[in-house]
C-alpha cells in the first residue's frame, strides 16, 4: 500500500492504492472518473491516454506511485465547466468524429497534447501524434479533419481575444 | 421449473445476411407493462411517452453500437412529431415482446435491419402519438382539430401555444387513432437531411455510460480464468497464494472456469495470475487452423456438397475450365470496449448492465443457466463500445450472473483484452473453389464450392436450449442444429442471389464440421464470399483479356441496380485514369439489401501495399441521416482493410494464438487512405447500412493490387510474395 497525493483535473487528491496498481484502474475504480476507458492494457490501443503535466501518457500502464506529486488531466477535466467544450471537443462534434465513442476521449487527449505543442500540425504531424490510438469504427478520416479544425479554432483558443479592447474598438 | 416457452420455431426464418434466425418465445399472452411504464404519462404504445411534465421519451429498441441508431430512430420518431430530434428523449429499452425484430422474431440489433424495419413502425407510433395528443387539445380547449398541429414539443393554435404538460391527463383518455397518415418524402423536414449524433456530445466528454462504466454500490471485480482451449474445464485448481492477495473476496469454480473476485479489477488481474488450475483439455485439443484448412482443400475435391442455387442448363458450360482455390481465416471482433457485465443477484430477482446486442437471447441464456424465469431478469443496456456481432452473444452476461449468484456478491466480470481476442466468436474461416468455363474468350459459365464451418449450426445449437421450451428433448436441439447447419445461408450469401448473367452459374455448399467457436461478423458471410466473387470476375476479366469494369457490365442486365451504382463508383473514381505511379481495383456487392461500389487506388513499395484512395458509392434507398451513412461507409472501409490487410486469426493446439493488439493488428491512422462517399439518390425505403460497406473493399483491393504487381493474391490477409 502506498499514499500518495496528486492534482487531478485540478482537485487534490490524497488516496492509499495498492502499490504497481495502474494509474487508469484508480481513475476508474477508486474515484469513479469512467471517462479514460480500458482498451488493451498494454498501452498498444490509446483508449486510456491521460495527461501528466501536459504530457500525453497510456494510463493502464502507468503506476500510479509515478503521478505523486503531480499534475493529472483527464477527459473529465478538459473543458473549464459542464457546459463548455475544449475547441478539440468543439472540432470533434462539428465533424461528428465518434461512432461507438469508446476510443474517443483518448483520440481527443491525445489530439490535444498535439495542439498544444504544434497548434498547424500538418497530416504527418497528425500521424505522428494519433497512430497509437486505435479506432476499431474507423473513425480516422474524421479524426484527422477534426484536428485540422481544432487547429482552426484553437487559434482563439490559445490566444483570447482581449474582451475590453474588443468592446472598447 | 416452470419456463412456459412453447410455440418455439414458428419460424426458423433463415434468412440471408446473418443474423437468421426465427424463434418465436412467446409463451405467456398477457403482453408485460410498457418499458418506463407511469401511471402519470401517456403511452399509447412501447415506443413513445409523454410525461406528466410534456417530456417525451422514446425507448431505443435497438443497441447503438457506433451504427448510429440511436439518432437514426429518433429522427424517425421526430419527423412524425414534428420536432426537433434534439428534444426527444432517448432511453435505451429494457426488453418488451413489441421490441421483437418482425424478421429474427427475436429483440436483437443486427442483420443492418434497424432502419429498414423501423421505418414505418416507428414513425406510425410517433404518428399516433401526435394524433392522440391533437385531439386531446382539442377535446381539453373544445377547438376544432382542424385548427390544431403539433409542432416543436407542443400544440399549436392561433389563439397561442398548448404545452403537452396540460393536456397528457386528458391524453390518456384518448383512444389510438385506428390509422394514422405518415408524412409523405416529398415534405420530410428531418429524414433525409438530420446530420448531428445525438449521442455525440457525451461521447467527447467522456460522460457517455458504456456497459464497463456502470458503478453500483458494493459491487465487486470478478475476472475469469478460461480454459485455454475451447471447450476445455478447470479439474481443480489452487487459489491459496490467490486469497492472500490483497483484496481477494474469493475464488471459485463457474462453470468449467475459474472466477477470482475481488474489490478491484486489479486485484483480481494480479491475483488470477497466482491461482493454478488443472485443466481438462476439450474436444478441440489438437485442432489448428492449418489443418482446417487442409481439411477443407480437400473436402473441396472429395466431396460434393448440398446445392445452394443452380442457373441455366450444365451443357451451357462449354470450353476450358479455369479454377481457382481462394481462403480466409478466422477473425476477430476487437471491440474497443472488452465484454464485461455487472449483475445484481437476489432470490427474487437478476439485475443485468452490459451493451448487448440481443437482450431476448440473452434472457433465456440467463434463465436457463441460473433457473431463475425470464420474467425474474431485467437487462439494462449500456452504450455498447462496438459490437460487429460479438454482442450478438450472451455468454459474459451468463458469466456475470453466475458468477454473482455463486459467490453472493453484486459482481461486475471485466474481461481482457487477451480474454477477448481468445474467446472471441469468430468469423468462420473458409475456403471456396472458383471455377468457370470459357469458350472462344466468351464465359460460359461461373460456380463457386465453398467449404466452411457453419454459424448457423453452431448458433442454433448454442441458443436452442435457451430458446426452446423445457420438454423438447436434447436430441432434437442437435438434430435442429445439423438442419440448419447444412443449410446455412452465411456460409454462400453474396454468392447467390447476383444479377450476373453467365449461361450456367452454379453454388454448392459443403459443411466443415469442426471449428473453433464462430458467430456473426460485421457482414457475416458477405465479408468472405465478395472477396471470393469479386476477385475471380476480375480474374476473368483478365483471362478474356477485358477491363475489369467493362467486363462486369457486359455480364449485367440493362437494368440492373449492381450496374448503376458500379458506374457511378468508377466515373467518380476516374476509372482508367488512375495517379501516376498508383494502380486501380473496382469491386461491387450487394448485401443487406444495400448496393455498395468501391474503387481502391494502391502503390506498392517494397512488397508493401499502400492504400492511397477509396471511392465509394452507395445505393440504400433514403439515407434517413446521409452524415452517419457515410461514416458507415467510412468505418465499414477501416474495419475491412484491417482484415484485408491484417487479420489472421490461428489456432494451435484448439487454442487462439493471439492475445492484443501486438499480435493482431489494427489499421492505424497513418494507414488510413483518403476516403470519399457517395450516396445514391433515392426515393426507396431504407435499406441496410451498418454492414454494406465492409464487403466490396478485400476485393477491390486485391483487384488493385494485381493492376499493380500481376500477383492475383487468393488468400487474406493479403501478402505479396
Amino acid at each position: 500500500m502506498a499514499e500518495l497525493s496528486f492534482t487531478l483535473n485540478g482537485q487534490a487528491q490524497t488516496l492509499t492504492v495498492d502499490s504497481g496498481t495502474p494509474l487508469l484502474w484508480v481513475l476508474r475504480e477508486q474515484l469513479a472518473m469512467t471517462g479514460t476507458k480500458f482498451g488493451c492494457g498494454m498501452g498498444l490501443c490509446g483508449a486510456c491516454t491521460v495527461h501528466l503535466d501536459g504530457s500525453p501518457i497510456r494510463s493502464c500502464s502507468y503506476p500510479v506511485e509515478f503521478v505523486d506529486g503531480r499534475n493529472i488531466t483527464t477527459i473529465e477535466g478538459l473543458a473549464s465547466a459542464d457546459d463548455v467544450l475544449h475547441p478539440v471537443q468543439q472540432a470533434w462534434l462539428e465533424m461528428s468524429v465518434p461512432q461507438c465513442g469508446y476510443c474517443q476521449s483518448g483520440q481527443i487527449m491525445s489530439a490535444v497534447a498535439l495542439l498544444e505543442t504544434n497548434q498547424t500540425p500538418s497530416d504527418a504531424d497528425i500521424d505522428a501524434a494519433m497512430s497509437g490510438n486505435i479506432c476499431r469504427c474507423g473513425t480516422y478520416p474524421r479524426v484527422r479533419k477534426a484536428i485540422h479544425r481544432a487547429a482552426e479554432l484553437s487559434v482563439q483558443y490559445y490566444q483570447p481575444v482581449d474582451k475590453e479592447s474588443e468592446a472598447a474598438s | 421449473m416452470s419456463l412456459s416457452r412453447r410455440n418455439f420455431i414458428k419460424s426458423t426464418a433463415l434468412l440471408g445476411g446473418g443474423i437468421a434466425i426465427g424463434f418465436n418465445l412467446t409463451g405467456c399472452s398477457k403482453s408485460p407493462p410498457f418499458p418506463n411504464m407511469s401511471s402519470t404519462a401517456l403511452q399509447p404504445n412501447a415506443f413513445l411517452q409523454v410525461t406528466a411534465q410534456g417530456d417525451v421519451i422514446l425507448q431505443l429498441h435497438k443497441s447503438e453500437m457506433g451504427q448510429g441508431v440511436f439518432t437514426g430512430l429518433t429522427t424517425l420518431a421526430a419527423e412524425e412529431l414534428n420536432m426537433d430530434p434534439a428534444q426527444i428523449i432517448v432511453q435505451h429499452a429494457e426488453f418488451h415482446p413489441d421490441f421483437r425484430d418482425p424478421e429474427f422474431y427475436v429483440m436483437i440489433t443486427g442483420g443492418s435491419s434497424s432502419v429498414r424495419l423501423s421505418f414505418v413502425s416507428i414513425r406510425e407510433a410517433a404518428a399516433t402519438l401526435a394524433a392522440i395528443l391533437k385531439s386531446a387539445a382539442a377535446q381539453q380547449l373544445n377547438l376544432p382539430e382542424s385548427s390544431l398541429s403539433v409542432v416543436d414539443g407542443k400544440v399549436v393554435h392561433a389563439s397561442g401555444d398548448i404545452l403537452f404538460a396540460d393536456i397528457v391527463d386528458t391524453a390518456r383518455t384518448v383512444p389510438s387513432p385506428e390509422a394514422v397518415t405518415l408524412t409523405a418524402p416529398q415534405d420530410f423536414k428531418y429524414i433525409g437531411y438530420y446530420n448531428q449524433r445525438l449521442d455525440a456530445r457525451a461521447k467527447v466528454t467522456g460522460s457517455s455510460q458504456f456497459g464497463i462504466d456502470v458503478q453500483y454500490p458494493e459491487a465487486l471485480t470478478a475476472v475469469l480464468i478460461r480454459s485455454p482451449d475451447f471447450g476445455g474445464r478447470a479439474k481443480s485448481f489452487d487459489a491459496i497464494a490467490a486469497l492472500a492477495k490483497s483484496g481477494v473476496r474469493t475464488v471459485l469454480d463457474v462453470d468449467g472456469a475459474v472466477a477470482v473476485v475481488a474489490d478491484t479489477y486489479w486485484q483480481a488481474r494480479q491475483a488470477a495470475s497466482a491461482v493454478t488450475i488443472e485443466w481438462e483439455k476439450g474436444p478441440l485439443s489438437g485442432v489448428s487452423s492449418d489443418a482446417l484448412r487442409d481439411e477443407r482443400h480437400t473436402l473441396l475435391e472429395t466431396e460434393s456438397g448440398k446445392n445452394v442455387e443452380e442457373k441455366g442448363e450444365q451443357s451451357a458450360a462449354s470450353g476450358d475450365e479455369v479454377t481457382a482455390i481462394y481462403d480466409v481465416p478466422y477473425l476477430a471482433h476487437a471491440t474497443m470496449e472488452p465484454m464485461n457485465a455487472l449483475a445484481v443477484v437476489s432470490p427474487e430477482s437478476i439485475e443485468i448492465w452490459t451493451g448487448n446486442q440481443s437482450p431476448d437471447i440473452a434472457l433465456s441464456a440467463i434463465a436457463d443457466a441460473t433457473g431463475y424465469r425470464r420474467e425474474q431478469i431485467r437487462i439494462h443496456n449500456q452504450m455498447l463500445g462496438g459490437g460487429f456481432g460479438r454482442r450478438i452473444l450472451s455468454d459474459y452476461l451468463v458469466e456475470a450472473a453466475r458468477v454473482a449468484q455463486l459467490s453472493g456478491f453484486p459482481i461486475k466480470v471485466v474481461w481482457s483484452r487477451e480474454d477477448d481476442m481468445r474467446g472471441d466468436f469468430y468469423r468462420p474461416n473458409s475456403s471456396v473453389k472458383m471455377s468457370a468455363t470459357i469458350d472462344n474468350n466468351v464465359v460460359t459459365s461461373l460456380q463457386a464450392k465453398v467449404a466452411a464451418p457453419s454459424i448457423m449450426g453452431q448458433f442454433v445449437g448454442a441458443v436452442s436450449n435457451t430458446l426452446m421450451p423445457q420438454w423438447v428433448p436434447d436430441g432434437l436441439h442437435n438434430k435442429l442444429a445439423g438442419l440448419a447447419a447444412s443449410s446455412d445461408p452465411a456460409a454462400t450469401e453474396g454468392l447467390v442471389e447476383n444479377d450476373y448473367q453467365f449461361p450456367y452459374m452454379r453454388t454448392d455448399y459443403i459443411m466443415q464440421e469442426t471449428s473453433i467457436p464462430i458467430g456473426y461478423w460485421r457482414s457475416v458471410g458477405h465479408s468472405q464470399n465478395a472477396f471470393f466473387m469479386e476477385s475471380f470476375i476480375d480474374e476473368l476479366a483478365a483471362r478474356t483479356g477485358q477491363d475489369p469494369l467493362q467486363f462486369r457490365l457486359n455480364h449485367l442486365p440493362a437494368d440492373s441496380r449492381r450496374r448503376k451504382v458500379i458506374e457511378e463508383a468508377a466515373a467518380r473514381a476516374d476509372w482508367g485514369k488512375p495517379e501516376a505511379g498508383q494502380f486501380q481495383g473496382i469491386a461491387v456487392h450487394e448485401s443487406f439489401h444495400t448496393m455498395v461500389a468501391q474503387v481502391v487506388s494502391v502503390s506498392i513499395e517494397a512488397k508493401k501495399i499502400k492504400v492511397h484512395k477509396v471511392v465509394c458509392v452507395v445505393e440504400c434507398g433514403i439515407a434517413v441521416n446521409p452524415d452517419i451513412v457515410s461514416a458507415q461507409m467510412e468505418g465499414g472501409i477501416v474495419f475491412a482493410l484491417t482484415a484485408a490487410l491484417k487479420g489472421d486469426i490461428t489456432v494451435v493446439d484448439g487454442a487462439v494464438q493471439q492475445s492484443n493488439f501486438h499480435n493482431y493488428e489494427m489499421l492505424r491512422m497513418n494507414e488510413t487512405p483518403e476516403i470519399e462517399v457517395h450516396i445514391m439518390p433515392s426515393a426507396e425505403s431504407p435499406t441496410g447500412v451498418g454492414e454494406p460497406g465492409v464487403p466490396p473493399l478485400a476485393p477491390a483491393l486485391a483487384n488493385a493490387v494485381f493492376a499493380a504487381s500481376g500477383q492475383r493474391l487468393r488468400q487474406l490477409p493479403l501478402k505479396l510474395s
